[in-house]
């Protein structure tokens, strides 16, 4: 029946079963967590076990191996109760102790001998004589038992009603247990009580109504924008905008909606709308003379005009200049700032004093702030907040009271303190993070000066593009001058009503309505002249609100007017019209304070007899100052000039929401930090803080980009993402400006070493001398208004003299200490780079711009001029704009090369010529990296390994040392320029497909020196062409280099 | 929910021998069940039969066992069991045969038939004993087994409180 085969192979499998299986299992079982392990002991709690005979010794061994981690005698089913094994065994072993004691101690007296029928089958059992139905019937309770506790009781995790079929289950049931059938309700009842208690403490520990209720909605309100300020708009935009948590302010960076294009058309055709009011704004308040005379050390000539440029000197015009440290330009750059002068004063005021404001980047505000109370000497603290500053009452609070910051620390600290007291609780607004024991006003008892920090004190929105004056002129009606005198007591605007007594002012403000309807006329912008400042008076904007969102289009008929609107095109806004009551604080804050709630608003409107008709609130309309200023959009290079042109409106704070809807409801589209880089990009201008490598806040934005993209790189498995060593791209995520200079020059030097020439040092220095005079006469000559006034002038001289000591001052201390520097400066002097954007044309092609360039004395481009450029600016770096000539969109950290003769032949045999390919470069750190982790698998980490890895370790950008990732160069970098096949001459910082070209586009930094040694080795038709290769790519393509002064 | 469908048998081991009973393990009783397949059905059967095959339960004193196998091949097993005429162990033969009681889709149902199969069995034994004091022990273990199941609630809790303590010992 058997054979002996059948024996051998069934005893082979068997013992498979039996040794060679439970090995594994043995081994996954001692790897597995102690949590699972518990869950499903858990889970088996109430499943009867094995019972044998053997069960006692069973125990005992198991208990043996499960000290050992493994159980080679048992199988996984058995291991899996191990949790509680012993002690099932031994409970069970009780239930049915008596029986199994006689029995095991009976076993020998045990005999056959023919029975009773024992199954229901008619199985016929032999019964031992003694006691055996006894323990017949004991084991059979003992099983009942044990089967009954496994079938009552629930085991598994699941819920109650999760083991009920699916039919019969019902709504509610997980919280109803009248729903259960009844069998399982008390266990449900049970599990209930369970879960109540697991559920964590409620957070809120109020209830629903009395969150709701007004007070403490408005409390958590303002709690919530303690940690970060939050903009007047922060909740309309948190609706509608990806919000990000940046340089301490709640911002919208994107709309959640598609709209890439979308804002492209508005900034083109419509009306893009931006809340600018987290620009910071500093306030310099005393004599022209004493801040003109601390703030010029801090700006150059060089860079274009300073602050006592006379158009923005008199308060016609915004500025816009570079800041560096006092005396130290071209190094220690601070940062881009936009500036307005209050125009002087026809109007009574004192005209003594004046008052600038700084606009600035909230990035860069501490250096600046800093620097300017350096050079103004203010040290003295201002013991007054901003809030309630009055120009009158500032002398004698200085000195005296100490009770009175406690007093009059601003209307915000008190809603907070003493609200629930004295008064109902208001709303924050403007900066709720302020420190009410920091002081924000500085003084300075020698020269003066007030600086004042009035961040969120205003609001700033941009609208950008050519509807910008319908929306303007729609949205904006100027306010209707008080007339009679008949109810001045009960309005609690006083201010426009003293205003008006005096006919001068009902005239100028005449005038600037006439002004601003005029700009319903003008087609765009862009035809203003850039800067242009416009003072007014507005009503409340939100009375004529119209129903619906609608788009304004601009209306023909309003250009008819065309003798004044050529003039205005022509002239600019008069000066007296730049007059604006938002210089006063007292009247901003009073405008502030009588803000008509939206409710209250809405209340007078529901009241009306015909609803739907025109809100009349007479004089106790608001009356709200607003000060327009005009952005000039692309005003470098020769296309496209003036896109993205638009207006920026100044408000006092708390009006942002009244004014922000109506804007919107005329049609204009608002976007978010993105568009900001978007605009800035297509205008070809740096952007804020990302392309000023040289100031802190570029440092430090680097940093952060660097470390959130190597996060993401990180997040990727190393399959699934380009291995940069390989694509021989040594720095992906960051640009290694100082690097990148210092080889250049070394290279450079290099090169004239082996040429064998050498430096004409004293050429140079006549050359220097000789340029000067040519410069400032370039600067008169393009602004002849310079001329007439003397104070300018003088400090015109005075800025000329500072430039041509300035490189050499800054040689020396370069060369004094090495800490100051580290020698990086972007070029901004705009005579070289005007003198380099001539050379980096095809000059071949264009022989009107050669004539051009010919008449304002430019050289041409020779060895000798570039190494007194190079020299006069070591290690700078030149703001250059790049255009693919064909395919190709450039992205962020491209690198920007230098073509090699080859590159250029083949290109001009075959205009099709995409660009050569970067042969593959190898991967030394694939195998370090395998064996690093071998080693760590092995699982003998010994110390010299680790030191031997840290040594590897490639240094992170926070500083922590890493291990190596696979795909990034680790250690200190090889020289950047010769590490690929086309030498590297610089990088891309913003890059992109432009819309408003139609191909691709980018703007970055190349090394000046470099460019130099480019230009001059490149043929004349051919000059500045570079090839771009992003990091991810081994494919370089064409682009044509272009300096936009 | 996708599983994998199972059919459990519920057999009782009747033999003659008492040391039979001795050496019912779970281990030995597995390579019997395959040998015995592998023996009537061929390498087909034995192949199909030990995808998921198991010996889940197994009580020696009443000689319950509960075999797992999947649904498609039980009949293969069912059919094969008559077949097993001996439980060898240890170089020991005893001879012995699976009596097949119930066959059940879930462990539960074959739980609930044999505590219903137990329950008569008790009763039986109940009626058929023949002195007093068997008739009293007999009835003791009744009675146990339904109070038992009244204080299974209570049970539970000791049981819960156990476990926490053997937890917080590990």
């Amino acid at each position: 029946m058997r054979s002996p085969a059948h024996a051998c192979m069934l005893a082979a499998l068997v013992d498979s079963h039996l040794r060679g299986a439970p090995h594994p299992t043995s081994g996954r079982v001692a790897e597995m967590s102690n949590a699972k392990e518990r869950k499903h002991a858990k889970k088996m709690r109430n499943q009867p076990t094995n019972v044998t005979l053997s069960s006692g010794f069973v125990a005992d061994r198991s208990g043996k191996h499960h000290n050992r981690g493994g159980k080679p005698f048992q199988t996984q089913k058995s291991e899996s109760h191990s949790g509680s094994w012993r002690q099932r065994q031994t409970k069970m072993t009780h239930h049915s102790s008596p029986g199994a004691n006689e029995q095991s101690s009976s076993n020998i007296m045990f005999k056959k001998k023919g029975g009773w029928k024992a199954g229901p089958e008619g199985a016929s059992q032999e019964i031992p004589k003694y006691i055996t139905a006894n323990t017949f019937a004991q084991a059979r309770a003992a099983e009942i038992s044990a089967m009954l506790k496994a079938v009552t009781q629930k085991s598994s995790n699941s819920l109650v009603f999760q083991t009920l079929p699916r039919h019969m289950r019902r709504r509610a049931m997980s919280h109803n247990v009248k729903r259960l059938p009844r069998r399982l309700q008390e266990m449900a009842q049970k599990e209930a009580e369970k879960a109540v208690h697991q559920k964590k403490e409620h957070s809120k520990n109020k209830c629903h109504k009395a969150r709701r209720c007004h007070i403490n909605r408005t409390l958590e309100f303002n709690r919530r924008q303690k940690k970060n300020i939050w903009l007047e708009t922060h909740i309309w935009h948190a609706k509608r905008f990806h919000m990000i948590k940046k340089w301490g302010y709640c911002l919208g960076e994107r709309p959640t909606v598609k709209s890439h294009r979308a804002c492209y058309r508005a900034m083109t055709n419509g009306c893009l709308l931006q809340d600018l009011s987290y620009y910071c704004c500093l306030e310099l308040k005393g004599k022209e003379e004493e801040i003109l005379k601390a703030l010029s050390p801090m700006c150059s000539i060089d860079t274009g005009l300073t602050f006592a440029a006379v158009q923005c000197l008199s308060g016609r015009r915004q500025g816009s200049l570079m800041l560096y440290r006092a005396h130290k330009y071209p190094r220690a750059m601070l940062g881009p700032v936009t500036f307005i002068w209050k125009s002087e004063g026809t109007l009574g005021d004192n005209s003594e004093s004046r008052q600038l404001w700084i606009w600035l980047h909230p990035t860069l505000k501490q250096d600046i702030l800093e620097e300017i109370k350096v050079t103004c000497q203010c040290t003295q603290h201002m013991e007054s907040t901003v809030c309630i500053q009055d120009p009158l009452l500032i002398p004698p609070q200085e000195g005296n009271q100490s009770e009175l910051p406690d007093e009059k620390t601003g209307k915000k600290r008190k809603w907070k303190d003493d609200g629930e007291n004295a008064k109902p609780i208001k709303k924050l607004c403007g900066d709720g993070t302020r420190d009410p024991h920091q002081p924000y006003s500085w003084t300075s008892p020698t020269t003066g000066i007030i600086i004042s920090d009035l961040t969120m004190e205003m609001n700033r929105f941009r609208l950008i593009g050519p509807l910008s004056h319908s929306i303007l002129t729609e949205a904006l009606k100027a306010a209707s001058a008080h007339a009679g005198g008949e109810d001045t007591e009960k309005t609690p605007h006083q201010w426009w009503i003293e205003t008006c007594k005096n006919p001068e002012n009902v005239s100028l403000h005449h005038r600037q309505e006439a002004t601003f309807k005029l700009l319903g006329g003008v087609a765009s912008p862009a035809e203003i002249p850039a800067g242009t400042i416009l003072g007014l008076t507005v009503g409340d904007p939100r009375i004529n609100l119209p129903q619906r969102r609608s788009k304004v289009l601009p209306d023909p008929e309003k250009c008819q007017d065309d003798e004044k609107v050529r003039q205005l095109l022509l002239e600019g806004v008069p000066l007296e019209c730049t007059h604006s009551f938002i210089w006063n604080q007292a009247i901003c804050k009073s405008v502030t304070e009588n803000k008509i709630s939206d409710q209250d608003l809405n209340q007078k409107r529901s009241e009306l007899l015909v609803p739907g008709s025109q809100l009349v609130l007479g004089s106790h309309e608001s009356k709200i100052p607003v000060l327009l200023i005009q952005q000039p959009g692309k005003v470098t290079g020769d296309d496209l000039r003036g896109w993205g042109s638009g207006w920026d409106v100044l408000l006092p704070k708390g009006w942002g929401m009244a004014f922000w809807i109506p804007f919107v409801y005329r049609g204009a589209r608002v976007g978010g930090l993105k568009e900001t880089i978007v605009h800035s990009q297509y205008k070809r201008s740096p952007n804020v803080p990302g392309d000023f490598p040289d100031c802190p806040a570029g440092v430090l934005f680097a940093e952060e980009q660097a470390k959130g993209l190597l996060e993401k790189y990180r997040r990727h498995p190393p399959a699934k993402r380009p291995n940069y060593v390989k694509l021989g791209t040594l720095t992906p995520f960051c640009c290694p400006w100082e690097q990148l200079t210092q080889d250049w020059e070394s290279r450079v030097q290099a090169q004239e070493a082996s040429h064998g020439i050498s430096c004409l040092k004293g050429e140079e220095g006549d050359f220097q001398r000789a340029q000067v005079p040519c410069a400032s006469a370039l600067e008169e000559s393009r602004h002849p208004d310079n001329g007439a006034d003397p104070a300018t002038k003088d400090s015109h001289e005075a800025e000329s003299v500072m430039d041509t000591e300035c490189p050499d001052q800054a040689r020396t201390e370069q060369a004094s200490s090495p800490e100051a520097t580290s020698g990086l400066c972007v070029l901004r002097n705009r005579r070289v780079l005007r003198q380099l954007s001539a050379w980096c044309g095809p000059s071949s092609g264009n022989r009107w711009a050669a004539q051009r360039a010919h008449g304002r004395g430019q050289q041409e481009l020779t060895r000798e001029t570039c190494l007194s450029m190079s020299d006069c600016f070591p290690r700078a770096l030149v703001w250059v704009s790049l255009s693919l000539l064909r395919k190709g969109s450039p992205e962020p950290h491209t690198m920007i090369c230098v073509p090699t003769q080859d590159d250029l032949q083949q290109l001009l045999q075959d205009r099709g010529y995409c660009g050569p390919l970067e042969s593959k470069h190898s991967d030394p750190f694939k195998s370090k990296i395998r064996k690093q982790k071998e080693k760590k698998e092995a699982g003998n980490r010994q110390p010299q390994g680790q030191a031997a890895s840290e040594g590897l370790a490639r240094r992170g950008p926070d500083g922590e040392s890493l291990a190596l990732t696979q795909g990034l160069w680790p250690g200190p970098l090889p020289a950047v320029t010769s590490h690929c096949s086309r030498v590297l001459l610089g990088f891309v910082t913003q890059g992109d497909f432009s819309m408003a070209v139609g191909y691709g586009e980018a703007l970055g930094f190349v090394s000046l020196t470099g460019l130099l040694d480019t230009l001059s080795s490149q043929q004349a038709a051919e000059r500045g062409l570079v090839l771009l290769r992003p990091p991810a790519s081994l494919q370089y393509r064409f682009a044509r280099i272009a300096i936009e002064v | 929910m996708v599983r994998f469908k199972h059919r459990y048998l519920l057999c009782e081991l009747v033999s003659d021998d008492p040391r039979c009973r001795l050496s019912l393990e779970d281990r030995v009783l597995c390579g019997l069940v395959r040998d015995t397949i592998a023996r009537v059905h061929g390498t087909f059967g034995a192949a199909a039969c030990s995808v998921g095959f198991a010996v889940r339960y197994l009580n020696a004193y009443t000689g319950i066992v509960l075999l797992r196998c999947r649904k498609e091949f039980y009949q293969l097993l069912s059919s094969a069991l008559p077949f097993i005429t001996y439980l060898e162990n240890k170089g020991h033969r005893y001879p012995c045969f699976l009596n097949t009681l119930h066959v059940g889709g879930t462990i539960r149902t074959c739980q609930k038939f044999l505590i219903q199969y137990n329950r008569r069995q008790l009763l039986i034994l109940l009626q058929n004993c023949r002195n007093e004091g068997e008739r009293e022990a007999i009835q003791k273990s009744v009675t146990r087994s339904c109070l038992l199941e009244e204080s299974s609630g209570e049970e539970e809790h000791l049981d819960s409180g156990d476990e926490a303590a053997a937890e917080a010992m590990e």
